[in-house]
């Protein structure tokens, strides 16, 4: 009995630590005088110009400690940003233009990744089986196509390119598969194409795939995919905090374009992409500038396409 | 146990004891393995069973697999344990009172059925990656569990026993110690055992929806980056901790009702 009354009281007591939760982070500084800074970024190739960037102690000489937490996807990124648990956080172009369309306050502060910009070796591309009757973009139209998340991107662009080719943009059926369940998804039949990335997009063309869209390359050859981005509160108030993650983040994406072997091995210690996979794959290009006529496009495409209510505001988007 | 013994006892020994249970997995696990040596299932996908048992022993001396193992755990227990508190307390202050009981009955039902995942963009919202926003999932998942248990339990009080009580002057504090608790104890208990199981669920969906670290984290990297071996070996492994949660939670059960008829008649013979 006397057992039960102890258990009892510690249950009891636990419910108070309840009250022990809170957030919410403001930048910080270390001991050594460091701004601690934190960023969410997806933990896929793109984000490897950061990785190296930190490892190659860039963001060390700009008085920042760097932190990198791994998100999903822009669901937790961009809703990270807002509630202050990052400061910056990686997301794609469309991802943000949404973002401003309904009215959120963010903006880039820096370029993350950009099309390899050659048809035949870029980092996307929209596969279909061996033996599929697809020959060419145009064919797509009244076929299913997996995309990752609908009204993004992948849906954006692949119509855009659809459209260029001659064929009827709004026949497209689009499905949301996950990128790494898209190849299987293919190959069973479920869909009749797939928008797949770097690592899928390799392996699903070394097992037999064949790609019919280039979709970012065609789409421009200097498309810009995505960056990392801020509040426009802090681009404001922190001028000089963003100043220096810039300069780091600039540095970074120039040495992983001008070191892909490092951009490889760097990409091992962040992700489980194995070694075979990791040589074979094809790198984006970084570029720390972004290309305006390019994202205009894509803003214009993504209207069209029904994305976007409203031409985005490239002055306000881009740094 | 001697062969020729067959009373009832010892053929319960043969059929139910851990002996059967092992031929289970091993029937499952040679099942698995035919199905992807014969191609029935390419193995790109699935890859076999030995491959994947191999993939998880090494992730034993991982100390990345220790950690994220640390995490989550940590956000279950913690969750679990702040669940139970609130659970009981509240449960012990509604079941006692006629009034609050009929009060929040509607309210109770109506908030217990939404799923603990339907909360996922509340809990990136508010907390965003942190262990915080696991512990919202799980403390919503289990507090119902464990509050219904709490309930039915306090209800359980044999009105005699309560009238005696009562009229011996036992105050409130009194009869909730002596009466309601040990009463409401083996279905405390058997919430507690549900809870736990759902509360290790969400603290795995948490992690692999919301990000942050944990097995769950573990398991979304193993799928971005397409090995499949590393996804199936970590599924494998939160079964795994599943059972260990379960055992160890009956073995605190057993313990703690050791004076309970249900416990007791399962040792007596």
């Amino acid at each position: 009995m006397r057992r039960s009354t102890r258990t009892l009281a510690v249950l009891a007591v636990s419910a108070l630590v309840l009250a022990a939760c809170g957030g919410g982070s403001e930048t910080e500084t270390t001991a050594s005088g460091e701004t601690k800074l934190t960023v969410g970024v997806i933990p896929i190739v793109d984000t490897a110009p950061i990785w190296l960037g930190k490892e190659k102690g860039f963001f060390k000489d700009e008085g920042i400690d760097l932190e990198l937490t791994k998100t999903t996807g822009g669901a937790a990124a961009v809703p990270g940003v807002i509630n202050g648990e990052f400061d910056f956080a990686f997301g794609n172009i469309v991802s943000l233009m949404v973002a401003q369309d309904q009215g959120l306050p963010l903006e880039f502060v820096t370029n993350g990744t950009t099309t390899a910009g050659e048809s035949g070796k870029d980092f996307s591309g929209v596969v279909v089986n061996a033996d599929s009757d697809i020959k060419s973009p145009a064919d797509l139209a009244g076929e299913t196509v997996s995309v990752n998340n609908l009204k993004n991107i992948g849906d954006t662009t692949i119509r855009h390119v659809v459209e260029a080719d001659g064929g009827d943009p709004s026949k497209i059926k689009f499905a949301e598969v996950p990128f790494p369940d898209a190849p299987a998804a293919l190959e069973n039949g479920d869909v009749d194409a797939a928008w797949i990335l770097e690592p899928f997009l390799s392996t699903a063309i070394a097992n037999g795939a064949r790609v019919v869209s280039w979709n970012y390359v065609e789409t421009s050859p200097e498309l810009d995919i995505a960056g990392y981005f801020t509040k426009t509160d802090t681009v404001k108030n922190k001028a000089d905090l963003v100043k220096k993650f810039q300069t780091a983040m600039n540095k970074s994406l120039e040495y992983a374009q001008e070191h892909p072997d490092e951009v490889r091995d760097i990409v091992g210690t962040y992700t489980e992409i194995d070694e075979k996979t990791r040589a074979a794959m094809v790198l984006p290009k970084f570029t720390s500038e972004f290309s305006q006529p390019a994202v205009q496009l894509l803003g214009e495409a993504a209207v069209k396409f029904g994305t976007l209510e409203k031409q985005p505001d490239l002055d306000k988007l881009l740094p | 146990m001697t062969a020729t013994a067959l009373t009832p006892a010892a053929r319960k020994g043969v059929f139910d004891g851990p002996l059967s249970g092992v031929l289970g997995i091993l029937g499952f696990l040679a099942t698995w393995e035919v199905v992807c040596r014969t191609g029935l299932i390419d193995d790109r996908y699935i890859p076999p069973a030995s491959t994947v048992l191999v993939t998880a022993i090494e992730y034993f001396g991982n100390p990345v697999f220790w950690a994220a193992l640390g995490r989550t755990l940590s956000g279950w227990a913690l969750g679990l344990l702040i669940a139970a508190g609130a659970a009981i307390t509240v449960g012990i202050l509604i079941g006692s009172s006629d009034f609050l009981r009929k009060a929040t009955h509607s309210t109770i039902e109506f908030l217990r059925p939404i799923p603990s995942v339907a909360l996922i963009p509340l809990a990136v919202l508010v907390f965003g990656t942190s262990l915080n926003s696991t512990l919202l999932l799980v403390i919503y998942a289990s507090f119902w569990q464990i509050l219904i248990q709490v309930l039915y339990g306090v209800g359980d009080v044999d009105p005699v026993a309560d009238d005696t009580a009562r009229s011996y002057r036992l105050g409130l504090v009194a009869r909730v110690r002596y009466l309601v608790w040990p009463t409401a104890l083996p279905y405390v208990m058997t919430g507690l055992r549900l809870g736990a199981a759902v509360a290790l669920i969400l603290a795995i969906t948490a992690e692999l929806v919301i990000g942050g670290g944990g097995l769950g984290e573990l398991i979304s990297l193993a799928k971005s980056g397409g090995a499949i071996d590393k996804l199936y070996a970590l599924i494998l492994i939160t079964g795994l901790v599943g059972v260990v949660v379960n055992l160890g939670m009956r073995a605190i059960e057993r313990k703690t009702l050791h004076w309970h008829i249900s416990v007791r008649g399962e040792t007596a013979v």
